[in-house]
């Protein structure tokens, strides 16, 4: 065990949030450039032809085709970002590059502190959480022009951080026996890559349900909203993401299940961990069928999307934290 | 395209409503008992239903994380129900202490699955049609398609077909032409196939949890250090056994316990006292035959004989006692387990002794590995290692068996016995560190406190369903990724002769491609103008002077 890394990491992960709040002030920024120019460029706009395809998943080269805009304001379309209002998302995505990357450092640096994934107790599943989060936005904000999300995934970000610092922070030190496993590389980093993406699609989900009421009872003048994607856009890119996640989640029941089988005795005994892994399963099972059912109002899908998401944070908080959830996964480092 | 079930079931029963006779009014439709069975049938396989019930298991699930459970800790339910007296025979009676084995939630899962396979069946039907059906005729107007391109080319018909049908196959698209002047594709089969898997393979995870409860079987120990134990169905401390399961064939091995290696942390803060390594080492002997070879059970590390698994699961102290009576002469010297109640190994257990005279006599109580002296609150530890024990225990005598009924060896029936007390009156409370002995009041005898040893909560587990629940869940993953990711498309191709008397295009062909996704599906523009690219490179190779003209409509 190492102290001196571990104390550089901490080093690191002070350091990202301090880049973290500039990435958030900066994206703040950017929104604020966004706004006006809508209404400047809204009818300019109308000529223009190219819609930006927001999801990632193999779109190849953009190809001018035209479509149909679902609103008046629908992406792109209607929205020609200034020149300022590109240079300052530039600049807060370069601080979020920095600053991911200072906070995948310390994670990195407390694992070789401890020898071993450095996710063994609350703090470090939070504050590799919130890394996961961080590089996953990081990998797809440029490519999809999420620079308009920015705000709402860092804030977050630093929210977790700062918790994790304060409230739940535990010293360097070896794991619980249960923990001995290389499963818990396996098992835990794909459930963060997960929550990684259900974070991102929640935060596109909510907007969605934002975007979607201002579509419905346009505004007098359009804002920052109208700037965003359309909500038919954004409802299709919280579903490829919620997807992604549910792919994952779905890996991760499995391998917690082969690791419980060899940590515990048996694959499955509903101790509360493993019952809040299942109900966010089955929850985001249920908006997958929900979304493919003829009839089904989008917006209430997308609403059990976000329950799954409250459930994702349910079973990372209060199962870890509150007594009434006791059960074998008594992980948390908080006692 | 993946079937919709509960449009199918609309057009069905819209189809049935047509040939049904007009009624004057409009009264309910008597659908008699095979049409009310068909009618719920086809309520239950609906996708609305299959999403409800999926909403309903997720909240079904909750309440058995936050009331205790039997399966889990037997325990702490009792405790729970001591504790709230008034609502909890309630709670018990709706199965909250039991949730997974409830009739509610049994009720929602297995009409969930009733509903899996009512809709598997049919999907697997008009899926194996579909594989093998051609794609579909190309619909007249291909501008109308979400994804559409047009492209005028100096190619003729036939050289611009066979232009679109390589790009098309490239791109992994069944082909097929109805007419001269149009060709179909239709590609992403798998992702039905993928769903259907999906599906399939989560009724197999079902059935392996069937195997693995009917055929399965587990037994647990409790071995101190120095101890031996030979495996048969009535040696084990408990053994639950699958109802199909001849407990006459249990693996016959001999298993001793020679230490167990403990580790806490001793660092002070956030962590102290937590469990750092638990190692069982021990000697196995595959048959009673065969040569013992040192093996370490561990936590994560189970060892493997016949087909079972030996798991360390818990660990503890068992506290070496010997009564004597009056006389000196030993009635009880035995390592009794004490079962830890706390994260500091507080252990409660009970030690009996029939052979006392005149009356039995039964000490229950705390062993406390590091024990608070003062007790303050009460007996208590504060390190879970074996730092600073102690016994704490009270005397009982009288009849240790009332009725003769079996009893728990960790709990002292009182029912027929009485507190002893000293000559004061008040009850004798024996504390003891090791070495030390305590006289009984009255000429009892004595108690002495020998010595410590650990044991260790051994359980050997079978569950020959696992492989297949295993083997599904995968299948089911493979099954999703197809599923979610596979895009269902059709894409068509129409040529027709371009205006006579075009300028811009002597003897030319003109191209409409249309493209059609059943959902969001951002890679299908690609195609469509990739086909159109084809086209424009072929017509620049086989004239480079006369580039097709191309108009993105
Ligand atoms: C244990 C119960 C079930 C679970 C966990 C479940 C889960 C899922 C998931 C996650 C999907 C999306 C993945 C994919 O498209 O491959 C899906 C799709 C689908 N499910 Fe289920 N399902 C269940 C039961 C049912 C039942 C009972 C039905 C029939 C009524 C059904 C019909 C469908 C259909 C038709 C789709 C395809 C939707 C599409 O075309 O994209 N499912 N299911």
């Amino acid at each position: 065990m190492s102290n001196s890394l571990a104390a550089n990491a901490n080093i690191a992960l002070y350091a990202s949030m301090i880049v973290y709040t500039l990435a958030m002030l900066a994206f703040t920024w950017h929104l604020a450039a966004r706004a006006p120019k809508v209404a400047e460029s809204k009818v300019a706009a109308e000529a223009s032809v190219e819609e930006r395809e927001l999801v990632a998943a193999g779109a190849g080269a953009p190809v001018p085709v035209e479509r149909r805009p679902s609103s008046p304001y629908a992406a792109g379309s209607a929205f020609e970002e200034s020149l300022r209002s590109r240079q300052r998302g530039s600049i807060a995505l370069m601080l979020t590059y920095l600053a991911t990357a200072l906070l995948v450092v310390s994670v990195a640096m407390r694992g070789i502190a401890v020898s071993r994934p450095p996710w063994g107790n609350m703090f470090e599943f939070a504050t590799a959480a919130a890394a996961a989060v961080g590089v996953a936005y990081s990998a797809l904000a440029r490519r999809n022009r999420w620079e308009w999300l920015g705000v709402f995934i860092v804030t977050p970000i630093l929210l977790v951080l700062g918790l994790s610092l304060t409230v739940l922070y535990t010293e360097a030190g070896e794991l619980m026996p249960a923990l001995k496993s290389y499963w818990l590389g396996i098992h835990v980093s794909v459930a963060f890559l997960a929550v990684a993406f259900f974070t991102l699609a929640f935060a596109i989900g909510v907007l969605y349900l934002v975007r979607l009421r201002r579509e419905e009872k346009p505004p007098a003048n359009p804002g920052v909203l109208e700037s965003l994607p359309s909500a038919a856009a954004l409802e299709r890119t919280a579903y490829s993401l919620n997807m992604v996640g549910f792919i994952l989640w779905t890996f991760t029941l499995i391998a917690g299940a082969i690791w419980a089988k060899q940590a515990w005795g048996a694959y499955w005994q509903w101790d509360p961990k493993e019952v809040w892994t299942f109900v966010i399963w089955t929850v985001y099972a249920a908006y997958m069928h929900a979304r493919a059912t003829a009839g089904v109002d989008p917006r209430k899908s997308m609403y059990i999307a976000l329950a799954g998401y409250v459930a994702v944070i349910i079973n990372f908080t209060l199962v870890n934290l509150v007594s009434t959830f006791v059960g074998m996964h008594n992980y948390s480092g908080m006692s | 395209m993946a079937t919709d079930a509960p449009a199918d079931a609309r057009v069905k029963q819209r189809k049935k409503g047509k040939g049904e006779p007009r009624r004057p009014e409009p009264a309910l439709p008597e659908l008699g008992p095979l049409g009310l069975l068909r009618w719920g049938w086809r309520q239950l396989t609906s996708m609305r239903t299959a999403l409800f019930l999926l909403l309903l298991l997720s909240v079904a699930a909750v309440p058995g994380s936050i009331f205790p459970q039997r399966n889990i800790d037997a325990g702490r339910v009792a405790d729970y129900i001591a504790q709230n007296p008034t609502t909890s025979p309630w709670l018990d009676r709706l199965g909250f202490f039991d949730v997974y084995a409830s009739v509610w939630f049994s009720a929602i899962y297995l009409l969930l699955f009733i509903s899996l396979v009512g809709c598997i069946v049919p999907r697997t039907r008009v899926h194996l049609a579909a594989l093998r059906a051609r794609p579909p005729k190309a619909p007249a107007r291909l501008h109308r398609l979400d994804e559409h391109a047009e492209v005028t080319t100096s190619l003729s018909p036939d050289e611009v077909l066979e232009v679109a049908r390589g790009a098309l196959r490239r791109k992994r698209f069944r082909i097929h032409a109805h007419d001269g002047v149009s060709l179909s594709g239709e590609s992403g089969y798998l992702r039905e196939s993928g769903n259907l898997l999906f599906h399939l393979a989560l009724t197999g995870i079902i059935v392996g949890m069937a195997v693995g409860h009917v055929f399965g079987w587990r037994g647990d120990i409790i071995l101190s250090e120095g101890d031996k134990f030979a495996s048969s169905a009535g040696t084990y401390n408990t053994i639950s056994p699958g109802p199909w399961v001849d407990t006459e064939t249990l693996p016959p091995f001999v298993l001793s316990l020679d230490k167990l290696d403990v580790d806490f942390n001793e660092t002070p803060g956030r962590g102290f006292g937590q469990p750092r390594l638990f190692d069982a080492q021990t000697r196995l002997q595959r048959d009673p035959e065969s040569a013992a070879s040192r093996e370490t059970v561990s936590v994560n590390h189970p060892i493997a004989v016949d087909g079972a698994d030996i798991f360390l699961l818990g660990n503890g102290y068992t506290p070496v006692v010997t009564v004597r009576d009056a006389k000196g002469t030993v009635l009880y010297r035995e390592a009794t387990p004490f079962l830890p109640q706390d994260g500091n190994y507080r252990s409660v257990g009970v030690i009996k002794v029939p052979s006392a005279a005149p009356k039995q006599l039964g000490f229950t109580g705390f062993f406390l590995p590091t024990a608070e002296p003062t007790f303050a609150n009460g007996p208590a530890s504060v390190f879970p290692d074996a730092k600073n024990p102690e016994l704490a225990l009270s005397v009982w005598e009288g009849n240790l068996f009332p009725g003769g009924a079996p009893q728990s060896v960790y709990t002292l029936n009182t029912d027929e016995m009485k507190q002893v007390t000293k000559a004061d009156g008040s009850p004798a409370l024996i504390r003891l560190k090791p070495g030390q002995t305590y006289q009984l009041p009255g000429d009892r005898g004595s108690i002495t406190f020998d010595s410590v040893k650990r044991f260790a909560g051994l359980s050997v587990r079978t569950d020959p369903g696992a492989p297949i629940s295993l083997a599904s869940a995968l299948l089911a993953t493979l099954g999703l990724i197809l599923g979610l990711t596979i895009k269902r498309r059709r894409v068509f191709v129409r040529v027709r002769p371009a205006a006579v008397g075009d300028p811009s295009a002597p003897a030319a062909t003109v191209v409409t491609i249309g493209g059609l996704s059943k959902d969001s599906d951002p890679g299908l523009a690609a195609i469509v103008t990739g086909i159109a690219t084809a086209i424009d490179g072929a017509t620049t190779n086989a004239e480079p002077d006369h580039p097709a003209e191309r108009t993105e409509s």
